[in-house]
């Protein structure tokens, strides 16, 4: 199972990872500062120092809780379900292991062999070739770990329905974050409960006031992303944020080229409200796990957004989009 | 809620929105519970009066499929019997089989056939 190969390859490079972090510092310790120099200004002067064990502690640290969330994702399973997922993930765990690595050597390296921190010098070619390598490793991993490509959609498989000659099908349906709902009434409350505290002089200073105003950005706020209206109707998909269905987004059935429902969950999709990569062609607006309505447009972007009853949605969709294709 | 509205429907309006919504309950997509889009929302969709859709609603309620609450809106109380979904697609039958020229005597004849 390839998910499997995944999170084995993500243990094993890692254990690898740490044990050459953990062992080389050791090894050359008796050549090295103690403290060492571990922060340079743009000269290449240093400026900042660590003793030898939270210098090797910190870098640890940072290169373990990089690992840690790879390894998670790798086991968690959906973040790897998608070619860009499989090629962000493999370039992470390369290119961050090539900077973690890099950043130690080039420290080790200032360091060898001087008496005081303050002599160890780091020239910038070293630091450009850290990140130059880093950032090469992470591609070409990245470009040889992202596997096959994402499974098309079989147009023989997509949900359809009949439409008869004069008959006038619609569907309309929505999906409501009540969690977001709640925070922000709760903030609409807590901004007119502070707004007349302090206009009848209970309360004063400007603190107040700054305090209502976040109050009331945050309701306002939540109150248009917490919940989406979605209709279906021959002029195409509209989806309108928030409690007052405004703003809308307006895609025309000519810009559609097929529809289905898939199951998505916030973790997949990186987390709520609008998600997705510029340019990766994939957008979600996510309010709830679950069922989503998925669009692809003519110009192969994907549009989806989670929605109940999505599979009607859908269905009359597609039977537009044929129709329309039919003409 | 997939709506469908039949412009050749002799049936009143609200009759015909009665019967789409019944249908919607009765296959599943709306479960006993689910809240329903707002009647504005549906009225706008279907090109309608907001009260038409309205009164389609009520008459849902007083048939016991759904269940109104102040400030929670519309939601589904129980599905619809299973008499009361097949008289919808009995009448979505005929009239088709209208459109093809059949009458309801026709239609019996092949339902018995088939039987």
């Amino acid at each position: 199972m390839i998910l499997r190969g995944r999170a084995a390859l993500a243990l094993a490079w890692g254990a690898f990872v740490t044990v050459v972090m953990v062992g080389v510092p050791l090894v050359l310790r008796d050549r090295l500062p103690d403290p060492l120099a571990t922060h340079w200004n743009g000269a290449g002067v240093p400026n900042g120092h660590m003793t030898f064990t939270v210098n090797l502690v910190s870098a640890l640290l940072l290169w373990g809780v990089g690992w840690g969330v790879l390894l998670v994702l790798a086991l968690r399973g959906p973040a790897l379900s998608t070619r860009l997922g499989r090629a962000g993930w493999c370039g992470f765990l390369f290119g961050w292991s090539v900077l973690a690595v890099g950043v130690q050597a080039s420290t080790l390296h200032a360091n060898l062999d001087v008496a005081d921190w303050r002599q160890a010098a780091l020239p910038a070619w070293q630091v450009v070739t850290v990140v130059v390598a880093a950032v090469a490793a992470g591609v070409l991993a990245g470009v040889l770990g992202r596997g096959g490509p994402d499974p098309r959609h079989d147009p023989a498989a997509l949900p359809t329905m009949r439409l008869r000659p004069g008959q006038r099908a619609v569907w309309v349906s929505r999906a409501t974050n009540h969690w977001l709902a709640g925070l922000s009434l709760a903030a609409l409350a807590g901004a007119l409960a502070t707004g007349v505290l302090a206009a009848t002089g209970v309360m004063s200073g400007e603190v107040v006031w700054i305090n209502v105003a976040v109050l009331a950005t945050v309701a306002l706020v939540g109150a248009g992303t917490c919940s989406v209206r979605v209709r279906v109707d021959a002029e195409g998909l509209r989806v309108g944020f928030g409690a007052l269905g405004r703003p809308a987004r307006h895609t025309p059935v000519a810009g559609i080229e097929s529809a289905w429902v898939e199951t998505r969950s916030p973790a997949e999709v990186g987390g709520w409200g609008v998600r997705g990569l510029p340019g990766a062609g994939r957008v979600t607006f996510m309010l709830r796990g679950g069922e989503c309505l998925v669009v692809r447009r003519v110009t192969g972007g994907e549009f989806a957004v989670s929605v109940d009853d999505a599979r009607n949605g859908a269905a009359l969709l597609n039977a537009y989009v044929a129709e329309t294709v039919g003409s | 809620m997939l709506l469908t509205l039949d412009l050749n429907d002799p049936r009143p309006l609200h009759e015909q929105v009665a019967g789409t919504i019944r249908r919607a309950i009765a296959d599943g997509s709306y479960a006993p519970g689910d809240r329903l889009p707002p009647a504005r929302d549906l009225a706008d969709a279907l090109g309608i009066n907001a009260n038409t859709v309205l009164r389609a609603l009520r008459e849902l309620r007083d048939e016991g499929l759904l269940e109104f609450r102040r400030g929670r809106g519309v939601s589904v109380l129980s599905r619809p019997d299973a008499r009361a979904v097949l008289a919808e697609a009995a009448r979505e039958l005929l009239a088709e089989a209208d459109r093809y020229g059949y009458g309801p005597e026709e239609v019996i004849h092949i339902i018995r056939e088939l039987s």
